[in-house]
C-alpha cells in the first residue's frame, strides 16, 4: 500500500527530473547520454505502471488519489488520481516511448537533447491527462501534449516536416477552440468540470433552458477529440504529420499520442455521459466511417509510413466502436486494442525505420523481395500484419474479438457485422504492403542490402515477441482481468 | 425328378446359392483354367455348369416354381424370392441360351487373350440375371440389376483399356437408365407402400403412379436396348468381343428388359388398353423399331447390322407387350424367345465368321458358303427366322406381335410391316454379299475352314429350336407362355388373316424384289444403295453418320453446355472477386485519395462538415 502511494509520483517526477537534468547539464556533456536518460525514464514508467496496476488490482481499490504540493483530501481540492485504466494506458505510454527511444538511438543524430526535452514534456502532458480528475486540467495537459508534438514534427525544419506540423497545428487549433468552447458551455450549465460533478442527469437537469447548450457542448467535445484522434472525417492532418516526422517520432504519434489525446478523451466522455444514446450512436458511426476511410485510403498509398498512418486511423475506428457500446466489456476491448495496436503499429514503424535506414527510401513501389535480405524486419512486419488483420492467435485477434462480442452484446449487430466485413480491407492493404515490400521480384537496386542491426532490430524482435506472447497468453490475461473484477 | 429338385429349391438358401452363387463359382473355376493348355477343361467347366443351370431352371419350371425368403439382420431385411410364371419361363430361356453362348464364348477365346476374365464376367452376369429374375423385393432386384452394370463395364473394357470411349458410353447410357429405374422403384414403393412385387397389384397410373410406371419402363427399356438407350450397342459391335454381343444385347439384357416390362404392365400397374401410358409404350416401341430397322439397312458390317437389327426387334417386342392385350403379351414373350434364340445364334455365326476370316465387313468378305457351308446355312436360316419366314419361330411370334400392334393402332401395325420389309432387305444384302458370289477374303487369308464346333453346335441348336418352335408353334404359345401368364385363350386361329398372314408375306416378297432390283447396279453389297439415297433418308443417314441423331451425344452436348454455363458463371464469380470488388474498392479509395489533396483549407471545411454531421446525428436522436 505504501508502494502504491509512491508509484503515482513517478509519472510526474521522473520526466520532470529528466527535463531539468537535461537542461541543467551543459549540452556537450549530456549529449551522449541524453537518449539513455529518456530510455531510463521510459523503462521506469513502464515498470511503475505495470507494478502499480498489479498492486492496485490486488488491493481492490477503485483509485489512488494524490496531490503534488497540496493535500488532495481537502474538500473541493483538485487532485490527481490513478486508476486501473490510467495505469494501463501509462504502461502503454512507457512501452511506446521505450521503442521510440530505441529507434531514436539509430535515427536521431542531431537534436538529441531537443528530442529528450520534447519527449519528456510529451510524457508529462500525456501522463498528466491520465492523472487529472477534471475536464479543464485534462484540456491543459492536452495542450502540452499537442505543443510537444508540433515541435517534434517540425524539429528538423524540413519543408515536409514544417508542412506536416503546420497542418497538425491548424487542425489542433480547431480542436482547441472546440474543446474550450465545449467546456465553457458545459461549465455554464453545471458550474463545475470535475469528473465527480458531471453525469448525464446533470445535463438533463431541471432547468430546461440550457439543455441545448449541453448538447452543443458535447458535440463540440466529440469533434475536438475526434480531430485529436484522427477519426474520420477529421483524419486529414494525421498522415501528413505522421509521414513527415522522423520515424522515432512517428512511433510516438501513431503508437500512443492519438490514443491519449483523442481516445482517452472519448473514454472520459463515455464515462461521464455514456448514458446518452446520441453520444454512443455518434461514436459508433464515427468509428465505422473511420474504419472504412482509413482502410480505403491506406489501400492506395505508396509511402510505407503513410500506409501505417492510415492504418492507425482505421484501427482507431475499432477502438471507438468498442467504446460506443458503453459496456465494461466494450471499454476493456477498446483498451486491449489500444495495447495491441500500440504493439503492432510500433512494430510497423520500427520496420519503417529499419527500411529507411537501410534503403534510404520508403516508397513501396521501389521495394520488393526484401524478405531474403531483411528476414527479421520481414518476419516482424508479418506478425504486425497478422495481428492487425485479426488473425489468431495474435494480440489483435483477441482485442478485436472482445470488441465484436461487446457490440454483439450491446445488440449493435449491424455495426459488428460491418466492422467484421471491413476487416477484410485491413487484410487487403496489409497484404499489398507486404507483397510490395517483402515478396515478389527482387529489385536489383537492393542486392547488397543487409538486415538492420542494433536497437531497432532488438525492438522489432521484442515487439513481435510481445505481439505473439500476448496473443498466446491472452486467455490468461482475460482470466486475470476477470479475477480482478474488470469484466 | 424335376418336382423333387424343385421342392429342394423351395428352401430359400439353396435357391439363392444355386442360382446366384453357383454361377459365380463357375466363373472363378473357368477363370482358373484360363491358360491355353486348359482349354478343354475350361470348356468342360462351362458346359457342366451351364447344363447344371439349365437343369435347375428346368426343374423350377416343370416343378411349378418355388419361393422362399432369407432373413438378414433379424426381420429388418428380407431376401424374398419367388419363382413362378413368367420368371420361371425367363429363367429357363436364360439358361438355354446361356449354355450355347457360354460354349461359343469359350470356343471364341480359344485363340484369344482374356478368355478367363470374359467367362468370369459372363458367369457373374448369369448369377445377376438369375438373381434379378427370382427376387421379389424391388430393392434386391435393383441390386442385381445394377450388378449387371458392373460386369457390362468389365466386358467393355476388356479390349479397350486404353481408349474406353465406348465403355464410357455404354456405362453412361446404362447408368442413366438404371438411375431412372431406381427413381421409378422409389416412386412405386412410395405409391404401393410395400417393396415386395408379390404384394403390389395393379397400382393406379394417375398422378405419382404414372410417374413411377414411366420411370420403371424407361429403366426396363435401358436393358432392352430400346430408344433412346440403344446407341451404345452398335458401338459395342466394333469395340467389344463378339461373344459379348450374343450374351448381352443379344440375350441376357433383352430377357431382363422384357421381363421387367411385362411385370410392370402386367401386374404392378393397371394399364388399360388405349390409355396414355399404352400410347407412350407403343410410341417408344415404334420409334425404336424404325430407328433400328433404318439404321440396320445402311450397315456395311454384319455385326453392326445385327446390333441395329436387335434394337429394332426390341421395339416390336415393346410394342407387343405394351399393346395391353393378352395376345400382345403372349406375342411379346414369343417374339422375345424366338428373337433371343435366333439373335444369339446369329451373333455366334457372325463371331464364327470373324473368328476365321478376321473380319465381318462386307467389303472384305464374300462367297463364304463354299468354305463355311454349315455356318452359312445356320446364318441364313436364323436370318429368315428373324424376318418371319413361315415355318420358323419368327413367323408365328411376329404375327402375334403384329396383331397386338394393330390393336394398338393401325399406325403401329404399318410401322411393324415396314420393319419387316426393312429387316428383310438388310438381311438379303448381308446373306448374298457374305455367302454368295465369288470368293473374297481379307488380306492374309488364302483359305478358311469351317467354324469351330464350339460355335457351330450352339448355332445349329438355335436353328433347330427355331424350326421346332416354328413348326409346332402351338407348343410355345399354349404350353409354355400362356400357362406362365395364367392365360388359356385360343390363339391359334389368330394367325390366318390377311393383315397378319398375307401382308407380312407380301413384305418378304417385296423385299426380295427390291433386293434383286437394287443389286442389279452395284452387286449385292450395294443392294440397299437406292434406298439409302432416298431424299429424306439420305439426310437422316448423313446426320446419323455424324452422330447427330445419337441421344448419347445430345446428352453429352447438354452436359457440355451445362459445363460451359457453369464455367461462365464461375468466370463471372471469379471476375466479381478478382476484378469487380477490388476495382470498386480501389475506385472509391482513389477518389477519396484525390479528394484529400493536402489543401489545409479543404481539411478545415471537411472538419466543419464533420461537426455539422455530428450535430445532425444529435438532433436526429434528441428530437
Amino acid at each position: 500500500m505504501e508502494l502504491l502511494k509512491i508509484i503515482p509520483y513517478i509519472f510526474i517526477v521522473a520526466p520532470l527530473a529528466a527535463l531539468i537534468v537535461n537542461n541543467a547539464v551543459p549540452r556537450e556533456k549530456i549529449r551522449e547520454h541524453t537518449i539513455f536518460m529518456s530510455g531510463i525514464v521510459s523503462v521506469l514508467q513502464l515498470a511503475a505502471a505495470l507494478l502499480g496496476f498489479i498492486l492496485l488490482a490486488a488491493t481492490g481499490l477503485d483509485k489512488v488519489s494524490f496531490g503534488l504540493l497540496w493535500d488532495a483530501s481537502l474538500p473541493n481540492a483538485a487532485y490527481f488520481r490513478v486508476n486501473l485504466i490510467s495505469l494501463f494506458l501509462l504502461m502503454c505510454i512507457g512501452m511506446v516511448s521505450l521503442v521510440s527511444v530505441l529507434t531514436a538511438l539509430k535515427t536521431i543524430d542531431d537534436h538529441r537533447c531537443s528530442y529528450t526535452n520534447l519527449l519528456m514534456t510529451l510524457l508529462l502532458g500525456m501522463n498528466g491527462m491520465l492523472l487529472v480528475s477534471d475536464l479543464f486540467s485534462l484540456y491543459i495537459f492536452l495542450e502540452i501534449t499537442g505543443i510537444s508534438c508540433f515541435v517534434l514534427i517540425a524539429m528538423y525544419k524540413s519543408t515536409k516536416g514544417l508542412e506536416g506540423a503546420f497542418k497538425y497545428l491548424t487542425m489542433s487549433v480547431l480542436a482547441t477552440i472546440m474543446i474550450l468552447s465545449g467546456l465553457a458551455m458545459l461549465f455554464m450549465k453545471t458550474g463545475s468540470l470535475a469528473y465527480a460533478d458531471l453525469n448525464a442527469d446533470v445535463l438533463a437537469g431541471k432547468d430546461d433552458s440550457r439543455t441545448w447548450l449541453c448538447w452543443g457542448a458535447i458535440v463540440l467535445l466529440i469533434s475536438g477529440f475526434a480531430i485529436k484522434t484522427g477519426a474520420a472525417p477529421f483524419q486529414s492532418w494525421l498522415p501528413d504529420a505522421h509521414q513527415s516526422a522522423d520515424t522515432a517520432i512517428s512511433i510516438l504519434l501513431s503508437g500512443i499520442v492519438i490514443k491519449i489525446a483523442g481516445i482517452y478523451g472519448f473514454i472520459v466522455l463515455m464515462k461521464l455521459f455514456g448514458e446518452l444514446y446520441a453520444l454512443r450512436l455518434t461514436l459508433a458511426i464515427i468509428g465505422l466511417v473511420t474504419i472504412a476511410f482509413g482502410a480505403l485510403l491506406a489501400l492506395v498509398q505508396t509511402h510505407f509510413k503513410r500506409i501505417a498512418a492510415y492504418s492507425s486511423v482505421s484501427q482507431m475506428g475499432y477502438i471507438l466502436l468498442g467504446l460506443s457500446t458503453g459496456s465494461p466489456l466494450g471499454l476493456i476491448g477498446a483498451l486491449l486494442h489500444v495495447f495491441s495496436h500500440a504493439t503492432f503499429k510500433t512494430t510497423l514503424f520500427s520496420n519503417a525505420a529499419a527500411l529507411h535506414e537501410q534503403l534510404g527510401t520508403l516508397d513501396i513501389n521501389d521495394m520488393g523481395g526484401l524478405q531474403k535480405q531483411m528476414p527479421v524486419t520481414s518476419f516482424s512486419s508479418i506478425t504486425s500484419f497478422l495481428s492487425a488483420a485479426g488473425i489468431p492467435p495474435f494480440a489483435g485477434f483477441w482485442s478485436k474479438l472482445v470488441i465484436l462480442i461487446a457490440l454483439w452484446q450491446a445488440n449493435e449487430i449491424g455495426f459488428a457485422a460491418a466492422a467484421l466485413g471491413l476487416s477484410i480491407l485491413t487484410a487487403a492493404y496489409f497484404l499489398r504492403l507486404q507483397k510490395k515490400v517483402f515478396f515478389g521480384p527482387v529489385n536489383p537496386r537492393w542486392n547488397g542490402i543487409k538486415e538492420i542491426a542494433g536497437s531497432i532490430r532488438f525492438s522489432e524482435i521484442a515487439l513481435s515477441a510481445v505481439s505473439i506472447g500476448a496473443g498466446v497468453c491472452f486467455p490468461l490475461i482475460l482470466l486475470y482481468l476477470q479475477s480482478i473484477g474488470l469484466i | 425328378m424335376f418336382s423333387s429338385v424343385c421342392k429342394f429349391l423351395g428352401n430359400p438358401a439353396p435357391l439363392f446359392l444355386l442360382l446366384c452363387a453357383l454361377p459365380v463359382l463357375a466363373g472363378f473355376i473357368a477363370w482358373l483354367f484360363r491358360s491355353k493348355r486348359h482349354g478343354a477343361l475350361q470348356m468342360a467347366t462351362v458346359l457342366v455348369f451351364g447344363a447344371a443351370n439349365l437343369f435347375l431352371a428346368l426343374s423350377l419350371y416343370a416343378g411349378g416354381g418355388a419361393s422362399g425368403s432369407l432373413s438378414f439382420l433379424g426381420e429388418e431385411f428380407d431376401l424374398s424370392m419367388i419363382v413362378s410364371g413368367v420368371s420361371a419361363l425367363m429363367l429357363l430361356l436364360t439358361a438355354f441360351v446361356f449354355l450355347g453362348v457360354s460354349a461359343a464364348s469359350c470356343a471364341w477365346f480359344r485363340t484369344r487373350e482374356q478368355g478367363g476374365l470374359f467367362l468370369l464376367y459372363l458367369f457373374i452376369s448369369l448369377g445377376m440375371v438369375n438373381g434379378a429374375l427370382i427376387s421379389d423385393h424391388l430393392g434386391v432386384l435393383l441390386f442385381f440389376w445394377e450388378g449387371l452394370l458392373g460386369t457390362l463395364s468389365g466386358f467393355m473394357l476388356l479390349k479397350n483399356r486404353e481408349k474406353p470411349a465406348t465403355a464410357l458410353k455404354a456405362l453412361a447410357v446404362s447408368a442413366t437408365a438404371d438411375l431412372l429405374l431406381m427413381l421409378g422403384i422409389v416412386t412405386t414403393v412410395h405409391v404401393a407402400g410395400t417393396s415386395y412385387m408379390s404384394e403390389i397389384h395393379l397400382l393406379s397410373t394417375e398422378g405419382l403412379g404414372g410417374v413411377g410406371l414411366v420411370l420403371m419402363l424407361l429403366g426396363a427399356m435401358g436393358k432392352l436396348g430400346a430408344y433412346p438407350f440403344h446407341s451404345w450397342i452398335p458401338d459395342a459391335a466394333d469395340d467389344a468381343p463378339t461373344p459379348f454381343l450374343a450374351a448381352f444385347p443379344g440375350s441376357l439384357q433383352k430377357i431382363l428388359g422384357a421381363y421387367l416390362s411385362i411385370r410392370v404392365v402386367n401386374g404392378l400397374y393397371a394399364v388399360t388398353p388405349g390409355s396414355g401410358m399404352r400410347l407412350f409404350i407403343l410410341i417408344m416401341g415404334g420409334i425404336t423399331l424404325l430407328c433400328g430397322s433404318f439404321m440396320a439397312l445402311a450397315q456395311k458390317d454384319i455385326k453392326r447390322m445385327l446390333a441395329y437389327h436387335t434394337v429394332g426387334v426390341s421395339g416390336l417386342i415393346l410394342m407387343s407387350i405394351g399393346s395391353g392385350y393378352a395376345a400382345g403379351l403372349v406375342g411379346g414373350i414369343f417374339l422375345l424367345i424366338s428373337h433371343v434364340i435366333a439373335q444369339s445364334g446369329l451373333f455366334i455365326a457372325a463371331g464364327a465368321i470373324e473368328d476365321r476370316t478376321g473380319s465381318t465387313e462386307l467389303a472384305k468378305i464374300s462367297g463364304l458358303s463354299k468354305l463355311m457351308p454349315v455356318t452359312a446355312v445356320c446364318f441364313i436360316v436364323l436370318s429368315l427366322c428373324s424376318v418371319g419366314l413361315p415355318g420358323l419361330a419368327g413367323f408365328p411370334a411376329g404375327m402375334l406381335a403384329l396383331g397386338a400392334a394393330k390393336s394398338g393402332g393401325i399406325v403401329f401395325y404399318l410401322i411393324g410391316l415396314l420393319g419387316i420389309f426393312l429387316a428383310t432387305v438388310a438381311f438379303f444384302k448381308m446373306i448374298r454379299s457374305a455367302f454368295f458370289g465369288p470368293l473374297h477374303l481379307p488380306k492374309g487369308h488364302l483359305s478358311v475352314s469351317e467354324a469351330r464346333s464350339g460355335m457351330l453346335v450352339p448355332a445349329a441348336l438355335s436353328v433347330l429350336a427355331c424350326i421346332f418352335f416354328g413348326v409346332y408353334s402351338a407348343f410355345p404359345v399354349d404350353r409354355l407362355i400362356q400357362p406362365s401368364l395364367g392365360l388359356f385363350e385360343e390363339l391359334s386361329g389368330y394367325t390366318l388373316t390377311i393383315t397378319l398372314f398375307v401382308l407380312p408375306l407380301l413384305m418378304l416378297a417385296l423385299a426380295l424384289v427390291d433386293h434383286i432390283l437394287g443389286a442389279k447396279k452395284g452387286g449385292a453389297p450395294q443392294a440397299t444403295a437406292h434406298m439409302e439415297g432416298l431424299p429424306v433418308l439420305k439426310q437422316c443417314y448423313a446426320l446419323a453418320q455424324g452422330g447427330k441423331l445419337d441421344p448419347y451425344n445430345w446428352m453429352m452436348a447438354a452436359f457440355s453446355g451445362f459445363a460451359d454455363a457453369c464455367q461462365w458463371i464461375e468466370n463471372g464469380v471469379s471476375w466479381f472477386y478478382d476484378k469487380g470488388i477490388p476495382g470498386f474498392v480501389t475506385g472509391i479509395a482513389t477518389a477519396l485519395h484525390r479528394y484529400w489533396n493536402g489543401s489545409i483549407s479543404r481539411y478545415l471545411i471537411i472538419a466543419l462538415a464533420g461537426v455539422a454531421g455530428i450535430l445532425v446525428i444529435f438532433l436526429a436522436v434528441m428530437l
